[in-house]
């Protein structure tokens, strides 16, 4: 367990330091990202029902935001 | 749960570093010089010389830029003759996006279109939009990151108090 | 979660159409400073000769002058239908009571029992606000409620993220708290401890119980779980066309996880059915999900690929990868196929029946949803907009299951006996925005 916790923390690491370096783009540039379909939570409540769908027929829920709980479902 | 307390103190430290950076009176310096291509000619920013610029950095895809309209055409309707100018650059990559924009938000002020985004190079912007109040010497005075519409009234506050230097 | 810049570019669209057709320019003004937004959409999930959900949405978000998010949203979903009770398939006729005690119903020779009492309605409303506050910070409270006829479900959660490098990185890092209670129809069965069925009297249809039977003699009350999540985040911007989200999720769970209307067989070494138990899980759950979601813009749409392992203690380790594509067919419409993959490993106590000559387990569980299975969604949505700016959606999906044998002996008459059948289901879904 706590080998994954700290790999992660590799990992965020990583990932911000090359936001220094090459990664990202300017301000100016963001007309594709800022594209509603571009977010990473875009079509939400397609999201919503996809997730209390598998989270009632699946034993694993969450990871892309909280796995919660909130139905008895069968 | 050691390794979360340490990403907490990354976070405030981060935070600490990038707070300092965003005061909105900068020491004056010389703008520096933009060619800006408007709809049907090409002009100089030190052609605007002697009068005090409101120079705004924009995009259509930009959503507080959209705020930032109706508020830029009331100051250009208020002091457009009394020594002062809205001048905005847009920075979309096509310009029909811009267009269309414009459609909805008509500009009373002058726009220069950009999509290469030189100019944006040239004054090294750290967000979107971002405004610079120049004084009649042609010097950057104030900038903003970002439009927040509870803070016009002090945006009006600085326009007036270049214009009456 | 920084590029959530709901409706610029839809608006801009629509605007651009209104142009074309003469709309005068203030209302096209209105159109796009407008600060409420509403999502809605209609769902239907329907399985082969099992349950089917009808699901409803109404979600309604405010923009406000400072960027910041309020957001409330309300579901209303009805069930019904027969889901499987866990029991084995036999080759003479079953009966099992129903879970209020009162009743019975009969499974025939050779399929897989289902009980068909479900029937239940959910309403679910959540609120949450997101604030942006020091340039580059925003917080989010949310709070969610949710009551279906025997479930009951409070939730708190707060978010806390930062940009980085002019927006390019973000960090994210998130707390959750949720308190569920259940109160079984006929009360919490004690687990591990035999159902009590009538006899099924075939003469005048009618279940008859044993002079000493009493309802509910094995049931008592209610009882309740707790979840706290913690996520952290990171999502960074890779170039003009790119972004990557990655996430660690650790979930603790407490309290009473069984499903109070699952049911374990107990089989003789020839297979046949002696006992019929109920089923037991442990009471605590720890949860770690490691998520990975990209983001390609294309020309003329838009890649969507995740991926997502999670692993727990009680052995269930997961794999889903989850797919759209999105290509625009000219500016106002586009289509969007779905692929997902799921796999899943059997959870330490799942048993798909008990051997009579075994020592009974502490824990058991035959519901197929904690045993190894894989299974795949493939789905198309096909996407309009108006020329008023408002947009709709329709989205096909199938869904299939395939529960997996993890390896358990199947004595005598199970051999012969499908305990492992597919679940095989349609998805239909009509969205509207405006």
């Amino acid at each position: 367990m706590k080998r994954k916790l700290v790999g992660i923390l590799v990992l965020m690491g990583v990932t911000q330091l090359s936001g220094c370096a090459s990664l990202g783009v300017q301000p100016w540039e963001r007309d594709l990202l800022a594209k509603d379909e571009m977010a990473l939570g875009a079509e939400g409540v397609d999201l919503g029902l996809d997730d209390h769908i598998y989270f009632s027929k699946e034993a694993t829920s969450g990871g892309r935001s909280f796995a919660g709980g909130g139905c008895g479902c069968n | 749960m050691g390794p979360i307390r340490a990403l907490a103190g990354a976070i405030t430290l981060s935070a600490g570093l990038l707070l300092a950076g965003t005061a909105p009176v900068m020491a004056a310096q010389p703008a520096p010089e933009l060619a800006l291509q408007l709809a049907s000619k090409q002009v100089n920013l030190s052609d605007y010389k002697g009068q005090v610029v409101y120079l705004d950095f924009w995009a259509s895809w930009c959503k507080p830029c959209q705020r930032s309209f109706p508020w830029m055409n009331e100051m250009q309707a208020k002091y457009g003759d009394k020594g002062f100018t809205v001048i905005a650059i847009n920075l979309d990559s096509e310009r029909k996006l811009a267009d269309s924009f414009l459609s909805k938000l008509p500009a009373h002020f002058p726009v220069a279109y950009d999509p290469e985004g030189e100019s944006a190079q040239a004054y090294k912007l750290k967000g979107m939009p971002t405004s610079y109040l120049i004084d009649k010497a042609g010097n950057l005075r104030i900038a903003h990151q970002g439009f927040h519409v509870e803070k016009q009234s002090k945006y009006e506050q600085e326009i007036q108090g270049l214009m009456a230097e | 979660m920084q590029l959530k810049n709901k409706g610029t570019v839809a608006t801009a669209l629509a605007g651009a159409a209104c142009a074309l057709l003469g709309t005068p320019a203030v209302q096209a003004e209105e159109e796009m400073l407008k600060d409420w937004k509403f999502d809605t959409a209609i769902l239907y999930y329907g399985e082969t000769d099992r349950v089917s959900l009808a699901e409803g949405v109404i979600s309604a978000t405010k923009t406000n002058d400072d960027d910041s998010l309020f957001n409330v949203k309300l579901v209303i979903d009805t069930l019904t239908g027969a889901s499987a009770n866990g029991a084995v398939a036999q080759p003479y006729a079953q009966t099992f009571s129903r879970p209020s005690g009162k009743d019975g119903y009969v499974v025939k020779p050779g399929e897989t029992p289902l009980d068909d009492t479900f029937r239940d309605t959910r309403v679910q409303l959540s609120g949450s606000w997101m604030q942006p506050f020091a340039d580059t910070w925003r917080g989010t409270g949310a709070v969610n409620f949710s009551r279906e006829y025997d479930y009951m479900s409070l939730g708190v959660s707060g978010l806390l993220e930062k940009d980085l490098f002019m927006r390019n990185t973000t960090l994210s890092a998130g707390l959750s708290f949720q308190f569920d209670s259940i109160d079984p129809v006929g009360g919490k069965p004690m687990t591990m401890t035999s159902m009590l069925t009538p006899t099924y009297n075939e003469a005048d249809d009618l279940f008859d119980w044993d002079d000493d039977y009493e309802e509910g003699e094995n049931k008592d009350g209610s009882d309740s779980k707790t979840t706290t999540d913690l996520i952290l985040g990171v999502t960074q911007v890779i170039n003009r066309r790119m972004l990557m989200q990655f996430n660690y999720g650790l979930s603790v769970v407490d309290g009473y996880m069984t499903d109070p209307y699952k049911l374990v067989s107990v089989v003789d070494s020839s297979g046949i059915t002696q006992d019929v138990i109920y089923e037991g899980r442990p009471d605590s759950r720890t949860k770690h999900s490691f998520f990975w979601q990209t983001k390609y813009a294309l020309d003329n749409g838009v890649v969507d690929v995740s991926y997502r392992y999670a692993t727990d203690d009680w052995e269930i380790d997961s794999h889903t990868i989850d797919s759209r594509f999105r290509f625009n067919l000219g500016d106002n419409n586009y289509i969007q196929p779905h692929l997902r993959y799921y796999q899943q490993s059997a959870a330490d106590f799942y048993r798909p029946f008990l051997n009579q000559s075994d020592a009974t387990p502490m824990y058991a569980s035959a519901d197929y949803r904690v045993g190894e299975m894989t299974a795949y969604t493939v789905g198309l949505k096909y996407g309009h907009k108006m020329e008023n700016g408002h947009e709709w959606a329709v989205r096909a999906e199938y869904y299939q299951q395939d529960p997996k044998n993890a390896g358990f002996d199947e004595p005598g008459a199970l051999a012969d006996l499908d305990l492992y059948p597919s679940v095989k289901a349609v998805i239909l879904q009509f969205n509207y925005h405006f």
